[in-house]
């Protein structure tokens, strides 16, 4: 049909407009309504099922770290609010504001000792030690998120991977790779000398000693000049195991 | 946990580098604190009162990691509890050491709570007699050091809380409270 141009086209037209405006409101209306409809029906699914699990999330560190992934899946954040409907219902804020507690606290009675570095494993033996009177177990998984919220905090918390295992830092130290290396050397027998690095990483004897002085400065090796051989051994209290009861007790 | 006779000693004795001096001062200061607490414990538990720095001692070296302290670890570790007052070169060349884990004062007051105790004052007794006497069994006073016992008591009676005499035997001295 051919367009008449004249005053009646043009009302026609604004009408047609007016009645498209009105159909996408209700769809958007109808979409939004569904949307909220769907929400609310996750949120109680969601809810029931904590709700109902609420005793093997707070005992079961496996099953913990699965409902964690589960949430994290549907872009859920336990974790984000201690205010926020998971806290009230689990308590579960709780749970890891006192882990992180605990972590800054076993990290700050060993640094005279380790320097400010801790071998993810000891810090988790030294936490079950410190919580031996609460029967909830807790998992790596669990003080890995305390302590990622601990570094909303800027504290300088960090777990960094040195080889297989992961250590956790508690002082604003940055370690390049060199120093990186050297720690995953010393992972083997717990400390390292200067020939050895330079055999097992082929650096230049400046390169080692230079790597291992700042790894002295920053107290996270010691010297051992006793050894029969005469070598001096360079030391890492953050890799070896004998550190157990070193700071524990003090 | 290694044990050194009946006494528990700490993880870090373990340690290898516990037994270079570290180089650096934090390192260090940590390291000499942990050793002055264990010297000061072991002497106290084992009822040591003098460290000579030549001989041997059970806490100079360790034979389960094969380390040993250098001499002049100890004298390090030492000194630092010298700095401290709880401890004294008994010579100008830092060889023997007088290990006070009570001061001098604190000697004086368990002396005083001991004659006390025993109904002591203004009566008359000897050196001897506090040290190994019948009184003092089960007591820290007992077989103690007379170096340090007659500092104390000494100290006591700069005070005025006693008087000490020469008795009739010539190695021997009386001790007469006025508390």
């Amino acid at each position: 049909m051919r367009r008449r141009p004249g005053i009646g086209g043009l009302q026609t037209a604004a009408a047609a407009r007016d009645q498209y405006r009105l159909l996408g409101e209700n769809v958007a209306k109808l979409r939004t309504d569904l949307m909220k409809e769907q929400l609310a029906t996750f949120r109680s699914q969601l809810e029931e099922f904590a709700r109902k699990h609420k005793n093997d999330i707070r005992k079961n560190p496996t099953f913990r770290s699965q409902f964690h992934e589960m949430c994290a899946k549907v872009g859920v954040d336990p974790l984000a609010s201690n205010k926020g409907f998971w806290a009230e219902l689990l308590g579960i804020g709780d749970f890891y504001y006192e882990l992180g507690v605990q972590i800054v606290e076993i990290c700050l009675a060993t640094r005279p000792h380790n320097g400010g570095l801790i071998n993810m494993q000891e810090l988790c033996n030294l936490l079950r030690q410190k919580r031996k009177s609460d029967r909830e177990a807790i998992s790596e998984d669990d003080c890995l998120r305390a302590i990622s919220k601990l570094k909303v905090m800027g504290s300088g918390f960090e777990v960094i991977s040195v080889g297989k295992k992961k250590l956790v830092r508690s002082v604003p130290t940055e370690l390049n790779k060199d120093h990186n290396q050297i720690l995953e050397l010393a992972q083997a027998q717990g400390f390292v000398t200067v020939d050895e690095v330079e055999r097992r990483l082929s650096w230049t004897s400046g390169r080692a000693i230079d790597a291992l002085d700042t790894l002295l400065e920053e107290g996270l090796a010691m010297i051992d000049d006793g050894h029969r051989d005469g070598r001096r051994r360079y030391w890492f209290p953050c890799v070896s195991s004998i550190t157990s009861s070193v700071g524990a007790d003090s | 946990m290694q044990k050194l006779g009946d006494f528990k000693l700490p993880a870090f004795f373990n340690y290898p580098p516990y037994f270079s001096l570290q180089p650096v001062r934090d390192t260090r200061e940590k390291q000499v604190q942990l050793w002055k607490e264990l010297i000061l414990d072991y002497c106290r538990t084992q009822k040591i009162f003098v460290i000579g720095l030549e001989e041997e001692f059970p806490l100079f070296s360790n034979p389960v990691i094969e380390r040993s302290l250098s001499n002049e670890a100890r004298e390090a570790f030492l000194s630092a509890l010298v700095s401290e007052g709880r401890a004294e070169w008994l010579d100008k060349g830092h060889r023997k050491c007088l290990i006070l884990w009570h001061r001098i004062q604190d000697w004086a007051d368990i002396i005083l709570r001991f004659a006390k105790d025993n109904g002591l004052e203004d009566t008359v007794t000897t050196v001897e007699e506090i040290r190994t006497g019948i009184e003092s069994r089960g007591t820290e006073l007992h077989g103690m050091d007379r170096t340090v016992l007659m500092r104390a008591l000494k100290l006591l009676e700069h005070k005025g809380k006693l008087a000490i005499f020469k008795g009739t035997s010539a190695d021997d001295e009386g001790v007469k409270f006025s508390v």
